[in-house]
């Protein structure tokens, strides 16, 4: 550095490194290129740094002040544009990498899709699930079954034409695969004594297979026995899971009919829910359609199981879940739920 | 059953439509289940439940119509006037228990002819085929309208003029009006001539004594039998018919001889001949039940209040008369209701009555009941619930199977799965045996579906099998099954998984989501599964199920398009599995000191198994080493052939203090050397 420059020199070269820096600045096109000029001006040998040794040079303290305030005055705009010029190109780097790095958002994502869960088990949760939230217990039974827990003992001898109703699989004369879940009801009685409300869910099978039957199916059997319950209880407990199940509208209409194991027995109508009960093909013009079995619990099975018609009175009822599973979701055809193609099982 | 509108409308005279009588019906109990029009009458058609066989007729239904509308039921007149010749036929009982009533009338001279017009009709709208046989014709005629069933004999072919009602007692035979020889079995009830068997009591008719167009002389039956003999029979010869049918639900002991009446009345219409005087064998008369049932019972078993005079109305409204005893009455049902017998019954008959809807509904007051979800169901939901997470879809299959099923598979003849339960009228012969494994089903889900173009597909079960352990009852467990089978095709996203590892981890994550600790896997011997690619899975040092691939021998069998299938299958037994979910969690602290990690690769023998080696690893003592885990396998390049490598990470961790590095450096040199020892490995070179 030349120290010989007089103080009007020195004070103009200040003007030529601010220009001279501030073409620098406008060329850098990364933060290393910056870090360069940084070091060109404030650097140990920067230009700016010999000019503050030069201060010193100069004896007029007029002269020495105004040569001050400039240097100083540099020194601030180098030092700030420094900063500002950092601070765009690392958002300009950030942009950059933004740009680059961009992924194609549409493609599809890498999953293992969940499996599905059986149409017929998502009703029978959705049963179960009403019951228990009105605390019934969930019980269960053998489906190879003896023909005393299957028949004699819900009041259906062997030479009773009633028999008829359920077409039979039979593993031996005293073994039968159940018909029905109403077995579970009597061992459930010769366990366990009153208050009792339960529900039995499972398979049961019948000898006869066509368009709308499937030899294996599925039931839902359900018993409330206490000291005072009646037919209105019947009803209330019943309308309730109906409401629950098809929507607080559902109309509902109890009709006489007979199960050898209640008295009175009456069969449960919907209000049909395809035509809003105008009558249609489904529920054969009526307007409606039968939906669960159900009755007062016939005294002679108390008796069998071994408690006191006198004190305990009591109902049951049943129904087929693939049947609440066809309406709910409107399915035309029973034995798409055994066939188990996996374009159907997927829609659940 | 069919019914005639127009035939019901002679009974009872009802004018509102057709939909409106279905309706009340209906609601009274007698199911309409169908109407159709047949000319200018309808159809009904009519759900008779086993219970109520006096409905088996147009009278019948008239009755509840009646019932139902509050308006008379008119019986036809079925009294036969004048002075009748006696008759010349005799009937003898010799089995009152079986048979408690037996009436009979001849007709002599009667032309067997056409049958009127309007009979055919009514029998056709009413699905009886017209034979074209006045005679016979008029038997079922008055069967369906009156529902009692007879029979007519051609007077001149009954032996000595007898009728004799007796068992068949060992070996007689006797051809029925069908044509068929029939044996029969000693305690079939049959009635007899003065020699030989002529009819099945109650069921059909012998050929030789049938009426034909040369008859002249009919003799008409008309009786009772006892419902269980005439069903025990009617099942027996498997012979169900109009007659047995009635029978075996029970027919009216007093209302019969009407019935007789008003078909010898019809045969003299239509084909003259002469009536004789009825002969009535009848050993002991029917005494109406005396039924008590208490006012207070019947309202609280129904929820109601109906009051005495009310339910004794109600009662008599559908033929039921009473007598009021203050707190209860006595009910007297009539002889065409059998069924009604207790107590019960007459809260059945009342309710009926009064109508199903004009009982309130009520919530039921009770106790609250404790353990109303068992912990069982509550684990088998969770356990397909994670194995439906794993990508599994539920399938649902019949619980049948056949033997070949098992011997696709090569299952040995000694093994348990060929202890079944067979079923002895199966529908299909395909269906014969109640399942032992899920897997055999679960092919033909495949099957199915790989057929329709699925290349991807992950089923599972869970139903129960049935194994026959010498007990009154099978043994049944829930098992979960499962397939599994991918087609190698292009795919956006690389998956180089095996199929067994798939299926592995599946298990895995079913274990881990349930906190089922100590599963292992050891080699399995099911012959259905590929050797090297299979494992028996352990539980407890028990067998609690397998997973492997099948093998190919079996794959030969499923003769599939595919070149070499990896078809992966499981089943595990899922009240194992239930029973080691632990019942309580318990809490462990976060650790409060950092962890180290070391890194070790060893390269070993190949047939040592990964599961051998983390063995020999947990069994180093040491209370700071927290956790082992593998993080590599490796075959090929660098590693000499019949070696591999495994990369195993070690955390170590001391629970009060932050472990030194020498203190690490110590251990796990420690560790290094004793698993090379104990493996025969060497350190993998970084």
């Amino acid at each position: 550095m030349d120290e010989r420059l007089s103080p009007d020199q020195l004070l103009s070269s200040l003007s030529q490194i601010e220009t001279e820096f501030r073409s620098d600045v406008e060329g850098a096109a990364d933060l290393a290129g910056l870090q360069q000029i940084k070091t060109k001006y404030t650097g140990k040998k920067g230009l700016l740094t010999a000019r503050m040794k030069a201060l010193s040079s100069i004896t007029d303290p007029a002269q020495k002040k105004e040569f001050g305030r400039r240097l100083n005055e540099v020194k601030n705009i180098i030092e700030e544009t420094i900063k500002g010029k950092e601070l765009s190109l690392r958002e300009g780097e950030k942009e950059r990498r933004l740009l680059t790095e961009k992924i194609d958002v549409t493609l599809p994502g890498k999953t293992t899709p969940f499996g599905r869960q059986h149409p017929i088990n998502n009703i029978l949760a959705e049963i179960k699930e009403i019951f228990v939230s009105m605390g019934f217990g969930i019980e269960d039974g053998p489906e190879v079954e003896l023909d005393h827990y299957n028949f004699e003992a819900l009041n259906i001898p062997k030479d009773h034409p009633a028999r008829d109703m359920q077409d039979t699989f039979y593993v031996s004369d005293e073994v039968v695969l159940r018909t029905h879940t109403s077995p579970v009801q009597v061992r459930v009685m010769e366990k366990r004594q009153p208050p009792l409300k339960i529900i039995a869910p499972g398979k049961v099978y019948r000898c006869d297979a066509d368009v709308s039957h499937t030899a294996m199916f599925h039931q839902v059997e359900g018993l409330m026995v206490d000291t005072d319950i009646s037919f209105s209880d019947l009803k209330g407990v019943l309308e309730l899971f109906i409401h629950s199940f098809f929507g607080k509208e559902t109309p509902v209409r109890f009709r006489p009919s007979y199960f050898p194991f209640t008295e009175p027995s009456a069969e449960v109508d919907i209000g049909c829910v395809f035509c809003k009960g105008k009558g249609c093909r489904v529920c054969k013009t009526t307007g409606w359609l039968e939906v669960l079995g159900s009755g007062l619990v016939n005294p002679r099975v108390f008796e069998m199981a071994g408690y006191d018609p006198d004190k305990y009175s009591g109902f049951a009822f049943g129904m087929g879940v693939e049947r609440m599973t066809m309406l709910k979701y409107a399915i035309d055809d029973i034995r798409l739920f055994y066939e188990n193609d996996v374009r159907f099982l997927r829609q659940f | 059953m069919k019914v005639s509108f127009e035939w019901l409308k002679e009974f009872v005279d009802v004018r509102v439509s057709p939909t409106e009588v279905a309706d009340r019906l209906t609601m009274a109990g007698l199911e309409i289940e169908g109407m159709e029009p047949a000319g200018d009458d309808i159809v009904f058609e009519v759900n008779v439940t086993p219970n109520r066989p006096d409905c088996l007729s147009i009278l019948g239904v008239a009755r509840e119509v009646a019932a139902a509308f509050g308006m008379p039921l008119k019986v036809p007149d079925t009294g036969i006037q004048g002075d009748l010749p006696a008759s010349e036929v005799t009937v003898e009982i010799l089995d009152p228990a079986l048979c408690n009533r037996y009436t009979g009338r001849l007709i002599k001279g009667v032309i067997v002819g056409d049958t009127p017009e309007w009979m055919k009709k009514r029998l056709e709208i009413c699905g009886v085929r017209s034979l074209n046989n006045n005679i016979v014709d008029i038997t079922n005629y008055v069967l369906l309208e009156l529902g009692h069933p007879l029979h007519a004999f051609d007077t001149d072919k009954l032996f000595g003029s007898k009728i004799r009602v007796a068992r068949a007692g060992e070996g007689r035979k006797i051809t029925t009006l069908d044509g068929a020889d029939r044996e029969l079995s000693p305690d079939m009830l049959l009635i007899w001539d003065g020699k030989e068997p002529v009819a099945i009591a109650g069921v059909m008719g012998g050929e030789a004594s049938s009426v034909t167009s040369e008859t002249r002389n009919i003799f008409l039956e008309s009786a009772y039998f006892e419902p269980t003999s005439i069903r025990r029979t009617s099942k027996a010869l498997g012979l169900k018919t109009e007659s047995s049918y009635r029978f075996e639900r029970g027919t009216d002991v007093v209302f019969l001889e009407n019935a007789l009446n008003r078909a010898a009345l019809l045969m003299r219409e239509t084909g003259g001949g002469k009536i004789h005087e009825i002969v009535d064998a009848y050993p002991e008369r029917y005494v109406p039940p005396a039924v008590e049932a208490a006012y207070d019972k019947v309202n609280s078993l129904l929820g109601t209040s109906i009051t005495k005079e009310e339910m004794r109305a109600l009662l008599g409204r559908i033929g039921i008369s009473t007598e009021d005893r203050g707190e209860k009455l006595i009910a007297f049902p009539p002889s065409f209701r059998r069924d009604v017998r207790a107590y019960y019954d007459i809260v059945e008959e009342v309710a009926r009555t009064y109508g199903f809807g004009n009982i309130d509904a009520r919530n039921p007051k009770t106790e609250l009941s404790a353990g109303i979800l068992n912990r069982r169901e509550i684990n088998i939901g969770r356990i397909k619930e994670a194995v439906r997470r794993t990508g599994f879809t539920e399938v649902i299959n019949y619980s049948f199977m056949n033997g070949a099923d098992l011997d696709m598979l090569l299952i040995p003849h000694d093994n348990v799965r060929r202890r079944h339960v067979r079923v002895m009228n199966p529908l299909r012969q395909e269906d014969s045996l109640m399942r032992t494994t899920l897997v055999p089903s679960l092919l033909k889900n495949f099957l199915y579906n790989l057929s329709r173009g699925t290349r991807d597909i992950r089923f599972f079960e869970c139903a129960r099998v049935f194994i026959d352990d010498g007990g009154p009852l099978p043994l049944e467990e829930l098992m979960l099954g499962g397939i599994l089978f991918r087609e190698n095709l292009p795919c956006l996203w690389k998956e180089e998984t095996p199929s067994f590892f798939v299926v592995k981890g599946a298990l895995d994550s079913l274990c881990g989501e349930m906190k089922i600790k100590g599963f292992s896997y050891v080699p399995s011997d099911e012959v259905f599964l590929h050797r090297g690619k299979s494992a028996d899975v352990m539980l407890g040092g028990a067998k609690v199920g397998f997973i492997g691939e099948l093998t190919p021998g079996v794959v030969e069998k499923l003769d599939l398009k595919v070149p070499k299938p990896e078809i992966v299958v499981f089943e595990l037994n899922l009240e194992r599995l239930h029973a080691a979910v632990p019942e309580n969690l318990t809490y462990s602290p976060i650790p409060k000191y950092p962890a180290v990690e070391r890194d070790i690769a060893v390269i070993l023998d190949e047939s040592l198994s990964s599961a051998r080696v983390m063995e020999e690893l947990k069994g180093y003592r040491s209370e700071y080493i927290e956790r082992v885990e593998l993080f590599d396998h490796y075959k090929g390049k660098n590693i000499p052939q019949g070696r591999k490598s495994l990369g195993y990470r070690i955390t170590y961790r001391c629970p009060d203090r932050t472990l030194t590095d020498d203190e690490v450096e110590k251990i796990h040199t420690g560790l290094v050397a004793y698993i090379l020892g104990k493996t025969g490995g060497e350190l993998r070179g970084v």
